[in-house]
């Protein structure tokens, strides 16, 4: 019974140095202080291009709709061509970015695409070219129009807050027979706007 | 009988009472004194406070006077400086310093940005730690970049953000002359 006591005491005294001991080994601290500071918060700019066509009554729309997709514009010039004759719209593209330091852009119109309208066969006597502009009303002049290269046709650069023109020109040839009087065909062309300047070039 | 007991031990207690007084009293040998100053012992000091607010900067080194209102576009690189001053006195005095984020909250995609954890120097060099005392304060600079990556393609990230949180700095003393310290 007396042994039995004496271990109790030696177990108790011996959980009590090694609770001592771990306490002792938590609360070992020197010297030390912090200072804290809030950098603050980062934003990233919008990237927003829209395209105005030069016609009145074309509507305005952003390269890039809300959903994520694409937005067409309809320049749909409303002239009857006669063989020989020419029609011409433009689009103004401007850089709507809110980047603080310099945001250029550059725009590329791709090659059109041609459709006959209901199976017609007027695609194939129409041309479209091409010319970039400073302004809207430049479009009306004809020279300075060219075919689209593979390459497409590629703008200057558009600081914030610029804007460019791509004019476009539809010929129907003066060889078009009468069998297409009447036809219609929808163009379309791809339009690409990328960012450039900040650390390489446009 | 009982009372002359009596007289006898308060006797006695008197006897014995004048001895220690008389003993007291003639005591006397040779003794002598000195007096030494050991001095006076002064605490030395560790402390690291901001005195000044942070500064960011792009990519060509102009200043950004307010990052909240920055619109960061693919390409731009942001650099963050912070500097604090480091209080470090006292003979054996040494002390490790450290910065961290805490708290970022990343909007971005991770793959269209890179941000680096806070870098320190002192006078332009890395800090090696640990740092030792020194008379005067040490300018100690945290550096942290952002980079929006240029590879980012398309539209993506328009408008996200990055909140940093906070970067704090830790000053700890260590204990000099220990294995693998200063």
């Amino acid at each position: 019974m007396r042994i039995r006591r004496t271990l109790q005491a030696a177990a108790l005294i011996a959980a009590a140095v090694l609770l001592g001991l771990l306490t002792v080994q938590g609360t070992y601290a020197l010297w030390n202080a912090s200072a804290l500071t809030a950098p603050g918060t980062v934003s990233a700019a919008s990237f927003d291009v829209a395209m105005t066509s030069t016609l009145a009554g074309q509507a305005t729309s952003n390269m890039t709709l809300p959903s994520g997709q694409s937005a067409n514009l309809n320049l749909g010039p409303t002239t009857a061509l006669q063989p020989g004759d020419s029609v011409q719209a433009g689009v103004v593209v401007t850089n709507n970015s809110d980047a603080t330091g310099t945001f250029n852009t550059s725009t590329t119109a791709g090659q059109p695409v041609l459709a006959n309208a209901s199976g017609g066969g007027l695609a194939q006597y129409l041309a479209v070219t091409a010319k970039t502009a400073a302004t809207a009303a430049q479009c009306d002049v004809t020279t300075g129009y060219a075919a689209i290269s593979a390459a497409g046709l590629t703008s200057p650069p558009v600081a914030k807050g610029g804007a460019t023109v791509f004019c476009f020109r539809v010929s129907l040839s003066p060889a078009a027979p009468s069998s297409v009087k009447g036809q219609a065909v929808n163009i379309t062309l791809p339009m690409t706007a990328r960012q450039c300047g900040v650390s390489g070039v446009c | 009988m009982k009372n002359s007991t009596l007289i006898k031990g308060t006797a006695a207690i008197a006897v014995g009472a004048a001895l220690l007084l008389g003993g007291g009293g003639t005591l006397a040998a040779w003794n002598a004194e000195a007096t030494a100053a050991p001095g006076t012992i002064v605490a030395g000091d560790l402390n690291v406070v901001k005195t000044a607010a942070g500064v960011w900067k792009d990519r060509a080194g102009t200043t950004i006077n307010n990052i909240g209102s920055y619109k960061a576009v693919p390409g731009d690189k942001l650099t963050f400086t912070q500097e604090v001053d480091v209080t470090l006195t006292g003979d054996k005095m040494a002390a490790s310093i450290v910065a961290e984020g805490v708290g970022a909250s990343n909007g971005f995609n991770p793959a269209s940005v890179s941000v680096s954890a806070p870098a320190l120097s002192v006078g332009g060099v890395a800090v090696t730690n640990n740092l030792g005392p020194n008379a005067a304060v040490q300018k100690v600079t945290a550096t942290v970049t952002f980079e929006f990556l240029s590879t980012t393609t398309g539209r993506t990230d328009v408008t996200k953000s990055y909140d940093f949180g906070n970067v704090k700095f830790t000053l700890q003393q260590v204990v000099a002359g220990q294995a693998g310290l200063l």
